[in-house]
């Protein structure tokens, strides 16, 4: 049984859908990511799975649990157990580390001595015991984010929900703290839902990463999946670098291409418009290639030359160790290129 | 649910409070006998009789706001975008007279320009106005209009203030990099705050049309005091009823219009940046002339009049008789007072989160509808609640003849103004805090105690003081309604200034200022030493 069960969750605000009918489900012990542009809806989702949003129709099960039947909730606050690392972190201001953390746990009517122990132990895992008596306001943006990750655990929840935990710190930290995040999940072992616009947090922390556009999912697949064979047009061009070419399937294993016909792996068809799919690694300039093009744009960064190609009338996307000129023709092959199959 | 019920319960106690007894004194003056007849307001709209009344009332209000515009503008100017010297202390004294009653002020300067005032005699033995020209000229329709201008230009100072240090400077950078100074100020500062003066605007023209204090006390004809004496005089509180209502009209139709302009054009969504700064112009001249402006105003409206009461109360016995006289409407106005800012504060409190913080559609719409009540004119209001309250029941009886008929007059006249305050110091906290603390399972009042009382404490303290400063000057609504046993100050004040000298009248003028500016001054100095709550850094 899934830990968590979404189905055909609906939201409207003032009139218009935000969240279209979507549906999925997290194993036990496993993270989840919410990826997908801003607006487009993760976070609304990860609100009414908290129960700060009610949804207008579908349902959603924690443990097996209804927690609400279209906009009627079905259990209380207390009952969904759950623990939320809000976006601002949400720290209360006026209260030191200790009783932001012990705050659940009174909520939940726990004698003093376990909230002592368990206080102790979540400060211990996150490894800031040091700074129980110290205000919010005094920690760096990584400490407070840690007695944030600290606050949403104490209370052994059935359930995390991370929403862009990440988003208010600098890139050198954000490493950091994802790794924190990583070995804290793995360590308790708490079934995770991360909301994030960020494929980096989203690859590196998910089991399972669910894609959302325009309030729908568009894929729910491992990281791994979800980068080689998107189901979408959305997916292939909104994960990593890509280039995503219409063709035509002449016969089997042949396909037109903007510049020729090609032999090509083509997989199954189920639904949706053929297009070849390749990432730029996937395509070598040398001067031995089968296609001609002209180089457009040069950009370097982290050591590699990224350029953009002109050829037959349509732009590619290449990367290359080699340095070429602007303007400068250059011929490539594409290697293990593939034929996906894809949504509109 | 817990959340829910109890928003309910306090929006209903609003209603109960405050909308009950105006929709009852209106419901009443339509239905007569058994039958329902338009008589009162036939005469009003219909016959001539009322239409000096209706005049003066809109000449009034109009020249206050003109008056309190060309004052308030420039000051809100220069104490922003200037760097004059000493504006802290300006802006501290620009509050005087906004805090300490309206009819003060007018009591000082019918001091001064009455017929045997001190500046009476200056300017007619060096000019050519006669002494009478100078008396009446006070007793008038422009007199009221120059005292209220003083009691509510720093309404207009403040908004302005607030406007230009919410405009993103970039945006004034940007156009200083290719034009002049003023151009700067004409086609990009100016367009930015207009909104916000004119909603500044809008609140003086409101509240000088609704003031009844400085009408009554230099005997000016306008809705408030007629509504006034054909209720005490005449006891015909039908008539004062049809004639107060085109007055609340004209106040609703221009808060409701008020609101549907600024919504959406709010100074406070001006493309604001996260940094704090303002741009300052920094040019020796416009400083000049920026404290030569804002010293002529502290002059003419906080030093004259404050120094011609102390100068006109002559003696320390003075004090010590009108003290004496007025012991136990001292007594009665602190305690009236505390429990009139308790009740505000807390019952404003849950008003002011309803309609900040409680995620609805119909949100901006309470928000507007408990505003509007801040119109309502006292008199008014002191009728509604007579109507009410008044009847041989028990209960009734019971508040109707004791000191909860004046607090309830508190909380009618000012629940709107302390709803307000607290909701914008709850916008100040993040609905994440709040949220932090519902995840967890604790219940809705826990997250009220523990997170959301403390983060307040500043808001809480601040709409207490307010709400306390306007009971201990409110004359309108208590003056119908207050028992007999039950005087407060300004009663006492109206009841001493038809039979007493003018130095034992100056000197319980005084007590009010020092029993309204005290708190705050306390509470200035205190504050330094209050606990900050740290704020969170990112």
């Amino acid at each position: 049984m899934n830990a968590l069960e979404v189905i055909n969750l609906k939201k409207n605000f003032n009139k218009k859908e935000i969240i279209r009918g979507i549906s999925f489900g997290v194993e036990r012990c496993q993270l989840l990511a919410l990826l997908g542009p801003s607006g487009c809806g993760k976070t609304t989702t990860l609100r009414m799975i908290a129960g700060l949003e009610t949804p207008d129709d579908g349902e959603i099960r924690i443990e097996g649990l209804p927690a609400n039947r279209g906009c009627k909730a079905l259990i209380s606050q207390k009952q969904r157990n759950i623990g939320m690392v809000f976006q601002d972190l949400a720290l209360w201001p006026h209260m030191t580390v200790y009783e932001n953390i012990e705050f659940g746990l009174r909520a939940n009517r726990l004698l003093r001595a376990e909230r002592r122990r368990r206080i102790e132990s979540v400060l211990d895992k996150v490894d800031m015991q040091k700074y129980a008596r110290a205000y919010p306001g005094k920690l760096s943006g990584g400490q407070q984010q840690l007695i944030a990750i600290a606050r949403a655990i104490v209370t052994e929840p059935k359930l995390l929900l991370m929403d862009e935990p990440l988003s208010n710190i600098d890139v050198k930290l954000r490493e950091n703290i994802r790794q924190e995040i990583k070995r804290i999940q793995q360590e308790t072992q708490i079934t995770t839902v991360y909301v994030t616009h960020d494929q980096e947090d989203a690859f590196l922390l998910a089991n399972k990463i669910v894609i959302m556009n325009s309030g729908t999912v568009e894929q729910i697949d491992s990281p791994e999946e979800v980068y080689s064979s998107p189901k979408s047009l959305f997916v292939a061009s909104f994960i990593g670098e890509s280039n995503v070419i219409p063709v035509k399937i002449v016969e089997k294993d042949r396909i037109l291409t903007p510049w020729g016909k090609l032999e090509c792996n083509i997989k199954d068809q189920k639904s949706g418009n053929p297009f070849l799919f390749f990432r730029p690694y996937q395509a070598k300039i040398k001067s031995g290639g089968c296609f001609e093009g002209a180089i457009l744009n040069r950009d370097f960064i982290n050591g590699i030359y990224k350029y953009i190609v002109s050829t037959s009338g349509v732009k590619i996307k290449l990367e290359a160790q080699e340095v070429y000129k602007v303007g400068a023709s250059i011929r490539f092959s594409i290697k293990d290129q593939e034929v996906l199959f894809l949504k509109n | 649910m817990q959340k829910k019920l109890t928003l309910g319960f306090f929006f209903a106690l609003f209603l109960f409070t405050t909308f009950l007894p105006i929709a009852w004194m209106f419901g009443n003056s339509i239905y007569e006998e058994g039958r329902f007849s338009f008589a009162y307001y036939s005469d009003i709209f219909l016959t001539q009789k009322y239409g000096m009344v209706i005049s003066n009332s809109l000449i009034l209000a109009s020249t206050t706001t003109l008056l309190a515009v060309f004052i308030g503008v420039p000051v809100g100017f220069f104490l922003s975008k200037t760097s004059l010297p000493l504006k802290n202390f300006f802006k501290i004294c620009f509050f005087i007279p906004l805090i300490i009653p309206s009819y003060i002020i007018g009591i000082a300067w019918v001091n001064l320009l009455g017929k045997t005032g001190f500046l009476n005699n200056v300017f007619s033995q060096y000019t050519l106005l006669s002494p009478e020209f100078i008396s009446n000229s006070i007793y008038s329709i422009y007199g009221v209009s120059f005292i209220l201008s003083m009691n509510l230009f720093p309404v207009v100072m403040l908004v302005t203030e607030y406007a230009l240090k919410s405009i993103n400077p970039r945006l004034e950078e940007s156009g200083l990099v290719a034009g002049s100074v003023f151009q700067v100020f004409r086609q990009i500062t100016f367009p930015l705050i207009a909104p916000a003066i004119l909603s500044g605007m809008i609140i003086v023209f409101v509240l000088s049309l609704s003031e009844f204090g400085v009408p009554s006390l230099l005997q000016v004809n306008v809705f408030t005091t007629q509504i006034f004496t054909q209720f005490s005089a005449f006891y015909n509180e039908r008539a004062a009823t049809a004639i107060a209502f085109p007055l609340i009209a004209i106040t609703l139709v221009l808060i409701i219009l008020e609101q549907i302009y600024l919504r959406g054009k709010s100074f406070e969504v001006l493309g604001r940046t996260s940094s704090n700064s303002t741009l300052q112009y920094n040019i020796t001249w416009l400083n000049v002339i920026g404290l030569i402006f804002c010293s002529l105003v502290l002059i003419v409206f906080v030093i004259i009049p404050l120094s011609t009461l102390i100068i006109n109360s002559k003696t320390i016995s003075a004090y010590h008789d009108a003290i004496l006289l007025a012991r136990n409407s001292i007594t009665n106005s602190i305690l009236f007072g505390s429990i009139g800012a308790t009740l505000l504060t807390f019952i404003g409190f849950f008003l002011g989160y309803l309609s900040e913080n409680f995620r609805s559609g119909l949100r901006s719409s309470i928000a507007t509808f408990i505003w509007i009540f801040f119109a309502v004119p006292a008199t008014v209001s002191g009728i509604g609640l007579i109507k009410l309250w008044n009847r041989p029941e028990g209960a009734c009886q019971f508040i109707y003849g004791s000191l909860w008929i004046v607090i309830l007059g508190y909380v009618v006249r000012f629940l709107p103004l302390s709803s307000r305050i607290m909701a914008n110091y709850l916008k100040q906290i993040p609905h994440s805090m709040e949220e932090a603390g519902i995840v967890t399972g604790a219940s809705w009042f826990r997250v009220l105690g523990k997170i959301f009382l403390p983060l307040q404490g500043y808001g809480i303290i601040a709409t207490w003081l307010i709400s306390f400063m306007f009971c201990i000057g409110e004359l309108g609504t208590t003056i119908l309604v207050y028992p007999p046993g039950h005087e407060t100050l300004p009663i006492a004040l109206f009841t001493v200034m038809a039979n007493s000298p003018t130095d034992i009248v100056s000197a319980l003028s005084i007590v009010i200022v020092v029993m309204t500016l005290l708190p705050v001054g306390v509470f200035l100095a205190v504050s330094r030493y209050l606990v900050k709550v740290p704020q969170l850094t990112f």
